[in-house]
């Protein structure tokens, strides 16, 4: 370890050039791969108001084609009737919500004070029980508020703070999209990472809430369903798989029938993008696509800090002649030039994991302007650096050292000893 | 009892154009404890020959014979082994490895022996310099040293691992005569005090004189 350690800082002072890049861009590799890392975790770990993603399944869409040669292919979100069709009360699941899918932009105002725009999110009642939005004021609505669409709402505080002001805001009258509510409730600002459960402003909806609908089937109602305690996800997708062929009958009548897309989706799914309704959300060519990223990622530096590492090889070929001389084999000549590099990876991998720490910790805005969203919360760095990011981190820095190495290692331990020690 | 035997070696070189012949049927035996000289013109194979010896090249034809053992089907890594136990090499240019300290560089045929940790080393390495009377440059990098001393350093390292025959290829060439000269009496010390046999490459008449026995070599044979 000790001649490790004295090569690696001989190097540094004797090829600064080379050997202090090769250090940066481990560290830089790292750092971005730690950061790529974390954009894919905040997709997908649980952090509130979605601290339930694990147990979380999203139903969404409805696609429906004719069974006579009409051509008459729809595909949407769908209608309160037709989500609770197929998604109420299934075995397993502990609280079942229907909610608008999306958050959509309103104009918001109180008083004289201006309009302003907010992101409003239709939900019942259930929606508070499944995402744990953290409330500052007020009460959320109840299901017979919801299911009787009172003019209630629930607002962020940051929206809650642009409409009134100061404290109380509950009790307080706004205007979302020109219709008046009572503010019941405030729950602090959440980020729109939480793509299923952010808004700023929150409205009942229930089973008659045609506002949303586009007709009998087709409106913009999703569903959220909270699976309890080791209820597997596939017998929840049977059981919603059932539903479409009971729904199918429905349909008949009307010459369509439904396309089963595989849902209720799992986070991982959601995450991945929901990229239509009439499509089957594939997450493994999400994650495919991530790995080709990742590849890139460590491919590229891996190609330079072998090309560098090779060069500092040249210079150090007369002793590895002497080293063979001397009675080391191939072998440990391979394993030890690994090793040195392995060092100074590992080094620059810690530099880039603080680096990424730091990053995470001071611009945690980062995730939220490249996924072109909102402002809002971001998860806790801590959330973020899991051991798993960090264990990557580190799995990164021993592929790279591998990857980069492993040829001029192998390169080295072929030389002919009478050879390398007559190099100058 | 011959440590070193060869028997009708012969080591060709060839590449796409040509064909050169560095040693034609060479035949020497060298009895344990002596000290040989091998003289010649540049470019006669001496150097090859102590290659050959020193396990590093493998010849054309013919056998080597090391303390009894021969090489014919061993492979890479028992052939590094033997040569880590059993021979020691002194080089013109030193070879020290620049990185490394004194004390590291006089340890390194250690690091590839089994069954030493790393007090048994220091230790070792101590008694070495020591006996070279190298402690106080132990902490100094080659870079710090003069010619003399490096070479003091490299004979430290050769013969850190008590290894039965050097190999030294014109240990003094790079020196000046009072420091060949120290150089020299080391490894006559070596010689005597220790039984190790020697095979020195030289162009330097009157070192050689000073040996057992001068083999000299002409167009990659022996011609004396």
């Amino acid at each position: 370890m000790k001649t490790k350690l004295l090569q690696i800082y001989y190097d540094m002072r004797h090829q600064p050039v080379i050997a202090w890049v090769s250090f940066i861009a481990t560290a830089l590799s790292v750092f971005l791969i730690m950061v790529v890392v974390m954009m894919q975790q905040v997709k997908v770990i649980p952090f509130a108001p979605e601290s339930c993603r694990a147990h979380l399944l999203v139903g969404a869409f409805l696609h429906t084609e004719s069974t006579d040669n009409s051509n008459n292919n729809s595909s949407s979100g769908m209608s309160y009737y037709v989500a609770e069709k197929l998604y109420s009360g299934l075995d397993g699941v502990e609280h079942t919500s229907y909610f608008s899918l999306s958050a959509e932009p309103s104009d918001v105002k109180s008083g004289q004070n201006e309009a302003f725009s907010a992101k409003s999110r239709k939900a019942d009642a259930e929606f508070f029980r499944i995402f744990d939005h953290t409330l500052v004021e007020g009460r959320y609505y109840t299901k017979e508020e919801a299911d009787a669409m009172m003019p209630v709402a629930v607002v962020s505080e940051s929206t809650a703070g642009k409409a009134f002001g100061g404290r109380p805001w509950t009790g307080r009258q706004i205007l979302v999209d020109q219709k008046p509510y009572t503010v019941i409730g405030v729950v602090r600002d959440n980020s729109s990472l939480a793509t299923t459960a952010c808004g700023d402003v929150f409205l009942p909806t229930g089973p008659d809430d045609k506002s949303g609908q586009w007709n009998d089937y087709m409106g913009n109602i999703a569903v959220a369903l909270l699976v309890g305690d080791g209820v597997d996800f596939g017998s929840v997708r049977e059981q919603v798989k059932g539903r479409y062929a009971m729904f199918d009958t429905e349909l008949a009548q009307h010459n369509l029938r439904t396309v089963y897309h595989e849902s209720p989706f799992d986070r991982e799914t959601v995450a991945g993008g929901l990229i239509g309704s009439n499509v089957t959300p594939d997450p493994s060519a999400e994650r495919r696509m991530r790995l080709a990223v990742y590849a890139i990622l460590l491919i590229v530096p891996a190609i330079n800090l072998s090309s560098m590492l090779h060069s500092r090889m040249r210079r150090r070929i007369s002793e590895i002649g002497v080293r063979r001389a001397f009675g080391c084999t191939r072998r440990r000549i391979i394993v030890d030039i690994v090793a040195e590099n392995f060092i100074v990876t590992l080094a620059g991998g810690l530099v880039g994991v603080i680096a990424g720490v730091i990053f995470a910790a001071t611009y945690s805005g980062l995730y939220e302007n490249m996924e072109n969203f909102g402002s809002g919360d971001t998860p806790a760095v801590s959330a973020l650096l899991s051991w798993t990011t960090v264990l990557i981190a580190l799995g990164v820095c021993f592929v790279l050292n591998i990857f980069s190495a492993s040829v001029p290692a192998w390169q080295a331990s072929r030389l002919n000893p009478v050879n390398a020690i007559n190099c100058k | 009892m011959a440590v070193i035997t060869l028997s009708g070696i012969g080591k060709v070189y060839r590449t796409k154009e040509i064909e050169t012949t560095a040693l034609e049927n060479v035949n020497i035996e060298v009895e344990r404890g002596e000290f040989v000289s091998i003289m010649g013109p540049s470019g006669c194979g001496k150097s090859t020959l102590l290659n050959v010896i020193g396990l590093l090249d493998r010849p054309t034809s013919g056998t080597v014979s090391l303390l009894g053992e021969r090489f014919d089907n061993y492979s890479d890594a028992s052939l590094s082994h033997f040569r880590n136990k059993n021979l020691g090499f002194v080089f013109q240019s030193f070879h020290l490895i620049p990185s490394l300290d004194v004390a590291a560089n006089v340890e390194l045929p250690l690091l590839y022996r089994s069954g030493m940790n790393s007090a048994m080393r220091r230790r070792r390495v101590t008694e070495v310099l020591d006996r070279l009377e190298m402690t106080h440059r132990m902490k100094h990098m080659p870079s710090q040293l003069s010619g003399g001393q490096c070479q003091r350093v490299a004979i430290a390292r050769a013969i850190v691992g008590t290894p039965s025959i050097i190999l030294a290829d014109e240990p003094t060439g790079n020196l000046d005569s009072k420091m060949g000269a120290e150089v020299m009496s080391l490894l006559h010390n070596l010689n005597q005090e220790d039984g190790t046999t020697i095979m020195m490459v030289t162009h330097n008449e009157s070192q050689a004189m000073e040996t057992d026995r001068i083999i000299r070599f002409f167009d990659g044979r022996i011609i004396s």
